[in-house]
């Protein structure tokens, strides 16, 4: 089990790839961000984005995919997140983009209250020509390694 | 049609109804975050939840579509830049019911002629009046064209 007390400022963490599709990008759009640039190819081609592009929603969602699966990789003891400090969505995601993530541990601190801990991190996204598509920085709960604990 | 122009700051709206199902929390778990106390109710129950929960970025979703729901239609919008200061403040449930209320917090004008940034703080509530998420979006809206009523 990977606790609070096991990570570390400046470390960074590759956080897989995957690609998205035209259906999950409609399937997505239709039922939580009915925007026609999100739902309607034909109105998206006539938008300012000039073609289908994903809800940032979606982008992240699956950013949020890629890091539950780090962290069950590596068995963290995370339990949720209070919140985050910002997130942009700097670039269209289009269909037929791989995707990739990547994180980089900024500031931990103790609870001063709970047997948790917690970590700031910057958490991105990017495409396959290297382009940062959606940058977060947020704040993630973990547990604190018990007394007895290894 | 409601340009950037037409925004106020102060502007106050309330909007939407989301009803939470079990089914739904379950079924974007699993897509997009399954960790165990968004996915089973037992494993709920033993986490620091004390029962199954939704993810905070489904609340983010339930969240976007009751904006589009109520607002978009009528509103020049052309999506978000992003937000800032999101804050998951109580747990959402099965059963639960969701609404919003907006603010409009700032108007910044951007570099591009044709468009705006407005900050919109938005509360979600739950059925009891306790607001489970809040979040400053920065939202795109369009510079009425040159003349258009």
């Amino acid at each position: 089990m990977r606790y609070w007390e096991d990570i570390d400022v400046g470390e960074t963490t590759a956080l897989g790839t995957r690609a998205i599709t035209e259906a999950e990008i409609l399937a997505f759009a239709r039922k939580y961000d009915p925007q026609p640039f999100h739902t309607d190819p034909e109105a998206a081609r006539r938008s300012i984005f000039g073609g289908l592009i994903a809800s940032g929603w979606h982008t992240c969602a699956l950013l949020m995919r890629l890091s539950v699966e780090a962290a069950q990789r590596e068995q963290a003891a995370a339990t949720g997140s209070p919140g985050l400090d910002s997130c942009r969505w700097l670039k269209p995601v289009r269909p037929g983009d791989v995707l990739s993530g990547r994180t980089e541990v900024l500031e931990t601190w103790p609870s001063r209250t709970k047997p948790i801990g917690f970590v700031r991190r910057r958490v991105e996204m990017l495409n396959q020509h290297g382009e940062i598509v959606v940058a977060i920085v947020g704040v993630t709960m973990y547990r604190r390694r018990p007394v007895d604990g290894r | 049609m409601k340009y950037f122009e037409d925004v106020e700051v102060g502007e106050t709206m309330r909007f939407g109804r989301y009803e939470v199902t079990r089914d739904e929390i379950v079924e974007y778990a699993r897509q997009f975050d399954p960790q165990p106390f968004h996915l089973d109710e037992e494993a709920g129950r033993r986490s620091m939840f004390g029962g199954l929960i939704a993810s905070g970025w489904h609340t983010g979703a339930m969240f976007i579509r009751m904006v589009c729901d109520s607002m978009v239609a009528e509103a020049a919008t052309s999506g978000a830049m992003g937000f800032d200061d999101l804050k998951w403040l109580k747990p959402v449930r099965p059963g639960d019911v969701l609404s919003v209320e907006s603010v409009v917090r700032e108007k910044v004008e951007g570099r591009r002629p044709d468009r705006g940034i407005v900050k919109i703080e938005s509360r979600v509530g739950n059925q009891r009046g306790e607001v489970v998420m809040s979040l400053v979006s920065l939202v795109i809206y369009l510079r009425r064209p040159a003349g258009s009523a």
